[in-house]
């Protein structure tokens, strides 16, 4: 527990100083600010065009449309900034064997993978959560304040796959000691989750669809039904890939 | 006691066989050299003997305590410098040995201590920079500092010298001499200088085998001396000299001055013999003591 405290506090140091944790938190709050302005300016914008003389009829923005852009950045831009932001998350440590000198002193290799995830994952949440919190307080402030319905399930996903991600992103840096093992293993899982999801009989299974697909919940067009079963498979894969890390780091000759 | 020990240890990668059933033991408190060319295995031994890397046959002792690789709790006894030791930037000097004061068990108390001992040690007691600015000699005495955190029976150094200006390499020296009293010291090196400066013992490492294993004093008595220096007061005695003594002997000469190269000490005697059978008086008679680059050149020839 002592040298799992003095990695995480490492972590964050270096997660504070070299301004990774600066980064995340300023590209989810743009997000977050972002999803109720786009939502309620399009329109505007699109009526304001030339269009050739062709008229569109833009109905006006509803709340809907500010957590549809929501659902849209997290599942892409969100993703992306998480990809960017964590891809040297064990490979540099690899790439430069900073870890040699500590691991010679007796720091087991499970603490540095559990630390580096716990930390990961806080700076993930808080972000998610900076992202979420400023959508609704601003979509409150443009629309009004509507319950959101089956709310735990519709927000809790995309962060699952968020964790996933940063499995995929530690595990690939670990088997391949580079920055590119780590972005080719999250979008290689990316892209074959993808190609699974061709096949409508694997949505309800597929961790993806939890990326970005569970705004389906808010428009009524899906039940929470539809995603349990790829929630929990995502949990159990990113706690399979977790310690595959370990394992994968026990046998590497460093 | 061996601090620490080796059997028959064997290591490849691929098919390249790079340790080929080395065996070897140090014992404590001495100032071990371990030489070898570049590429010739004295990291991957020592990585084997922190447990960094899997031996394919073999075993190694520290403190008659075995080396398990991954996780290997002799560890505890051991400090290790990498040969160009890796820190994280963004730290400075007194936040890392505390991470790493931490990662060993110390109190905070004791780290505040060790750490001021530490960075007095190695001259980076005032410097409060982030470690990204380091140049490489600060960085090599900030790893000598981060190995030492623990106080550990036994430093093991990987060319701790070989990429530093000769400033930095005689105040590193420094230091592994100044600890030497309380740490038994391992250090591996190509520079041959380095070993005659400080150690006491060494081992030749060479295409994967131990070629030369002893105390500095025991290696240059087996190998006897390498050479005479014989001088004389006029140019003529060297000339009588030289006509006289076997010509394969003679490595140099001047004016009055005559190196020969003696292979063994019945050379030496013979010259000696010479001297005094021609009536020839030499103002000075010197065996030339062979250095390490003599007995290393010599055992990997």
């Amino acid at each position: 527990m002592r040298t799992y405290l003095a990695f995480c506090k490492k972590e964050f140091q270096e997660n504070w100083r070299t301004y990774r944790l600066l980064s995340m938190i300023a590209v989810f709050v743009a997000l977050g600010i972002m999803n109720p302005l786009t939502a309620k300016l399009i329109p505007t914008l699109l009526n304001g065009m030339d269009m050739g003389g062709v008229i569109l009829e833009m109905p006006d923005p509803v709340a809907l449309d500010s957590w549809a852009q929501y659902f849209s950045n997290i599942s892409q831009l969100g993703m992306l900034a998480l990809i960017i932001v964590f891809c040297g998350l064990t490979a540099n440590e690899f790439a430069k064997g900073t870890l040699i000198n500590v691991l010679t002193k007796g720091l087991t290799r499970h603490t540095v993978i559990l630390a580096k995830f716990t930390v990961a994952s806080l700076i993930w949440t808080l972000s998610y959560l900076i992202a979420f919190g400023v959508t609704w307080a601003y979509t409150i402030y443009f629309w009004g304040y509507e319950t959101l319905p089956h709310i735990v399930v519709t927000f809790i996903s995309p962060w699952v796959f968020g964790l996933l991600m940063i499995g995929c992103l530690m595990l690939g840096g670990i088997a391949m000691s580079g920055i590119y093992g780590a972005l080719l293993a999250a979008g290689g899982v990316v892209i074959v989750l993808n190609l699974l999801n061709l096949s409508p009989a694997v949505h309800r299974y597929n961790p993806v669809t939890l990326a970005g697909g569970t705004y389906g919940l808010l428009a009524g067009t899906s039940t929470p039904g539809d995603f349990i079963p790829a929630l929990w498979i995502c949990a159990g894969a990113t706690v399979a890939i977790v310690v595959g890390c370990v394992l994968t780091f026990d046998r590497k000759q460093l | 006691m061996d601090i620490l020990r080796i059997e028959n240890l064997s290591k490849s990668f691929g098919k390249h066989q790079v340790i080929d059933g080395i065996s070897m033991s140090i014992p404590e408190g001495s100032v071990f050299g371990f030489i070898g060319e570049n590429g010739a295995g004295k990291t991957t031994t020592m990585k084997m003997a922190l447990g960094l890397l899997s031996p394919d046959a073999g075993e190694i002792f520290v403190l008659e305590e075995k080396v398990r690789f991954g996780m290997t709790k002799t560890n505890r006894h051991v400090g290790y410098l990498p040969d160009v030791p890796q820190f994280y930037p963004f730290m400075r000097p007194r936040e890392y040995l505390r991470f790493c004061g931490e990662i060993v068990g110390l109190s905070p108390a004791q780290i505040t201590r060790r750490s001021q001992e530490l960075l007095d040690l190695v001259g980076l007691g005032e410097t409060n920079k982030r470690i990204g600015t380091f140049s490489r000699g600060m960085k090599q005495r900030l790893g000598v500092a981060q190995a030492l955190i623990n106080s550990p029976k036994l430093l093991i150094c990987d060319e701790p010298t070989s990429a530093l200006d000769p400033v930095g390499r005689k105040e590193v020296l420094d230091i592994l001499r100044q600890i030497s009293s309380t740490t038994t010291v391992i250090f591996s090196t190509h520079v041959l200088s380095d070993v005659e400066r400080i150690c006491d013992r060494a081992a030749v490492l060479h295409q994967g085998h131990i070629v030369l294993e002893g105390t500095l004093s025991e290696l240059k008595d087996r190998h006897g001396s390498s050479g005479l220096a014989v001088e004389f007061s006029h140019p003529s005695d060297t000339h009588r000299f030289c006509e006289l003594v076997p010509q394969r002997l003679i490595a140099q000469r001047t004016e009055t001055e005559v190196t020969l190269s003696t292979t063994d000490e019945a050379d030496e005697r013979r010259v000696l013999k010479l001297l005094a059978k021609h009536d020839i008086l030499p103002v000075k008679f010197e065996a030339i003591a062979p250095s390490v680059e003599n007995l290393y050149l010599e055992a990997v020839s």
